[in-house]
């Protein structure tokens, strides 16, 4: 009996107290499997019915890269760097692209796609965008993969020495994905619009970030004095800083850097705490 | 020895009027956050609210619950009882922590489990086997436990050559079977039971109820909302009874209950028009209430005895001399379908109506239908009013004008705990054998 009664569980309070929302991170880590569950199911789901199943995660990239390479090849304008092979630096930016894109896409729908279940059973909520940005980082990871054959065949040498550092850099970029998810999705669940609102948004941003074209093209337009502004953006930021420890093109500055980091870190928080705050009214509100 | 489990610290629960209907449009809170920061009011999120709610409804916000203070040990199963709208199904979520307490903090101990509905996330697209991963996950069950469990959750279940088929493909009892499976086999500190919201299967909600029973003796705290009385008599050692979102009494069962009937008695069972232009009506004819007497009582009860007879009442005023009235009643189940329909004309009437289709000097009527005790079955039914001049013809009609639930009271305390699905009435007729 005297062991029964040690092993009893703590009363646990919630209502409406937290602030900061920093008690998620220790709930979400407290419900990892639940988190695994939730990916797992979306990753079983996206390949359900469908032929060639896990290729499209390679051939996503891929076709993207082609599609822009043909583009400019039609057009007759070098988008890329003056010394490295325009197909790898599309294709880094692409991939990365496409982890911003399609976290952003199915985080900001998965709370109300997913509201039949979350009106009824309590979990933490923070899992259902963070098990999309899963699937987005899987979807990233293998096709990195197509970054080895693609310097192979165009004859790129990769950068071996700070190769290293595209995991940091990439982290960062996810970092950034689950601060803004934090916002979008939650947001979202209150506010229909920005489902609506964000096709155009990533339209703009691909265009604003260093996707299909190397920052080096934008340098001489920009001029040292904006440059920085540019880079603030943690996307483009995160872009550039991957091509440079992997294919050495041009490092972004300092600066730039610097204002980026911050960026990243203000989105993470306030999401953390928006989210926190968007949830306590979700189940009534969505 | 028995330790708190469950704790609520003057919790209420508000929500916002129409909200749900209208999804929030950003401008809106663009608009109101801009208004506020002129004004220097408070946000929109913060609440002030006044010692005494005079009412319920205020200012576009609807109190679900107020001030609710309740502890509950563990090893007891709680019944909550209340009429429809009274709050309990909010007072569930947020014990389940799906809705957020606007005021107040809940704690609980341990592990919670909520069945507040069968097959919550499944994915149709998901084999049967990833769904009982799935679902158990969301229903808090760790994996290495769903793993252990697995072939005891499948032959329960009873669809073992189907596990690697979506179940999309799966038969709807099939589906039901699997997701009962799970959520049977879930063992949570605390689980929360809503009868109402599960699916209405008499066999699921018996199964839902034996699970709560053999849970509260394995010593853990079951919550359960239901709204079959006999059954929360039978399985319950207490519960608590709410109206219009707060706690009026805790106390044990049988005398909730009692409670609980009487004060439905005390209820409605009457619906008056007093505002004559909302008064269904024609140019001669205006419907004045609509009321269902019962209990041996000349009060209005919206629940009755099944013993006792069951007096509806029609109150009408005519407004032009002369005008000939026939008074018609529809009684239908909550399914729609039609229990009988009946007129003051002598055809249907025991004694002939002297007023039947006469012309009407002008003023005002009542008409009484008495429906025979130990005739309807233990159900709600709906009464649907017409008046016209003759049978058959209607100029004022009110469908759904009231409702009213039969009671069987007698076997209530006793130890069947079904309803008597299926019959649309339970009339006690006269049986005789004999030997030949």
């Amino acid at each position: 009996m005297a062991n029964e009664e040690d092993s009893i569980p703590p009363m646990q309070f919630y209502g409406p107290t937290d602030k900061f929302g920093f008690g998620q991170l220790a709930e979400i880590w407290r419900t990892r499997e639940l988190l695994y569950s939730f990916f797992l199911r979306d990753l079983l789901i996206r390949y359900r019915q469908v032929v060639i199943g896990i290729l499209w995660v390679l051939l996503q990239p891929l076709m993207g890269m082609l599609i822009f390479m043909g583009l400019f090849f039609v057009l007759g304008t070098n988008a890329g760097s003056s010394t490295v092979a325009f197909a790898p630096i599309i294709l880094t930016g692409m991939l990365c692209w496409q982890l911003v894109a399609s976290s952003f896409r199915d985080a900001t729908g998965s709370l109300v796609n997913y509201r039949h279940v979350v009106t009824k059973i309590y979990f933490p909520r923070m899992l259902l965008p963070l098990a999309s940005l899963m699937c987005a980082v899987f979807d990233f990871a293998i096709g990195s993969l197509l970054l080895l054959p693609v310097c192979v065949f165009t004859g790129t040498g990769l950068f071996w020495s700070t190769a290293w550092l595209a995991i940091p850099i990439a982290l960062w970029l996810v970092l950034f994905c689950a601060g803004c998810i934090a916002w979008l999705s939650a947001l979202n669940a209150h506010y229909r619009d920005v489902g609506y609102a964000l096709p155009f948004v990533l339209q703009l941003g691909m265009f604003v970030s260093p996707v299909v074209y190397d920052v080096e093209r934008l340098r001489n337009l920009l001029t040292d004095k904006w440059v920085w502004l540019y880079e603030a953006n943690p996307i483009a930021m995160c872009i550039g800083l991957l091509r440079w420890s992997l294919l050495g093109t041009q490092m972004p500055s300092a600066i730039g850097m610097a204002t980026a980091a911050v960026i990243t870190v203000l989105v993470c928080f306030s999401g953390l705490a928006w989210f926190q705050h968007a949830d306590q009214q979700l189940a009534d509100r969505i | 020895m028995s330790i708190e489990s469950i704790q609520l610290d003057k919790v209420s629960k508000r929500f916002r009027l129409g909200a749900t209907n209208e999804y929030g449009r950003l401008t809106e809170a663009i608009a109101s956050g801009v208004k506020n920061l002129f004004r220097n009011s408070p946000a929109p999120t913060t609440i002030r609210v006044p010692d005494s709610f005079a009412d319920r409804i205020g200012a576009g916000w609807f109190w679900a619950l107020r001030h609710i203070e309740l502890s509950i040990h563990s090893g007891e199963i709680v019944g909550i009882v209340g009429r429809n709208g009274a709050g309990k199904s909010t007072l569930l979520k947020i014990l389940a922590r799906i809705v957020t307490p606007t005021q107040g903090r809940v704690g609980v101990r341990g592990r919670v489990g909520s069945l507040l509905e069968v097959g919550t996330g499944f994915h149709p697209e998901l084999t049967g086997r990833e769904n009982v991963f799935l679902n158990g996950a969301i229903l808090g069950m760790p994996r290495a436990e769903i793993r252990k469990r697995f072939d005891e959750i499948v032959a329960f279940a009873e669809i073992e050559s189907f596990l690697d088929t979506p179940v999309k493909r799966y038969s709807s009892g099939m589906a039901v079977r699997l997701a009962f499976a799970v959520a049977a086999h879930l063992e949570p500190d605390v689980l929360i039971i809503d009868e109402v919201l599960s699916v209405g299967d008499q066999a699921f909600q018996r199964k839902c109820l034996g699970k709560a029973s053999q849970l509260g003796a394995q010593g853990r705290t079951v919550l359960v909302v239901s709204h079959n009385l006999a059954a929360v008599a039978n399985l319950c050692q207490r519960a608590i009874l709410i109206r219009d979102g707060r706690l009026v009494a805790d106390d044990v069962p049988e005398r909730i209950i009692d409670q609980y009937l009487s004060e439905m008695r005390a209820g409605d069972g009457q619906r008056v028009w007093d505002d004559d232009d909302s008064a269904p009506s024609s140019p001669e004819i205006r419907l004045r209430s609509v009321s269902v007497l019962g209990n041996g009582s000349d009060a209005p009860a919206s629940e009755v005895d099944i013993d006792q007879e069951i007096v509806i009442v029609v109150e009408y005023k005519v407004l032009v001399a002369d005008t000939p009235c026939c008074v018609q009643i529809q009684v239908k189940d909550e399914t729609g379908s039609y229990v009988f329909w009946s007129a003051n004309a002598p055809s249907m009437n025991l004694e002939p109506d002297p007023w039947f289709s006469k012309p009407h000097p002008t003023g005002t009527y009542r008409s009484k239908c008495c429906i025979p005790g130990n005739f309807l079955n233990d159900t709600r039914y709906f009464v649907s009013v017409l008046i016209g001049p003759e049978v058959g013809v209607v100029s004022v009609r009110h469908d759904s004008a009231l409702s009213f639930v039969v009671h069987d009271t007698g076997a209530m305390r006793q130890e069947y705990t079904g309803s008597w699905l299926g019959p649309v009435i339970r009339p006690r007729l006269n049986w005789r054998t004999k030997k030949q």
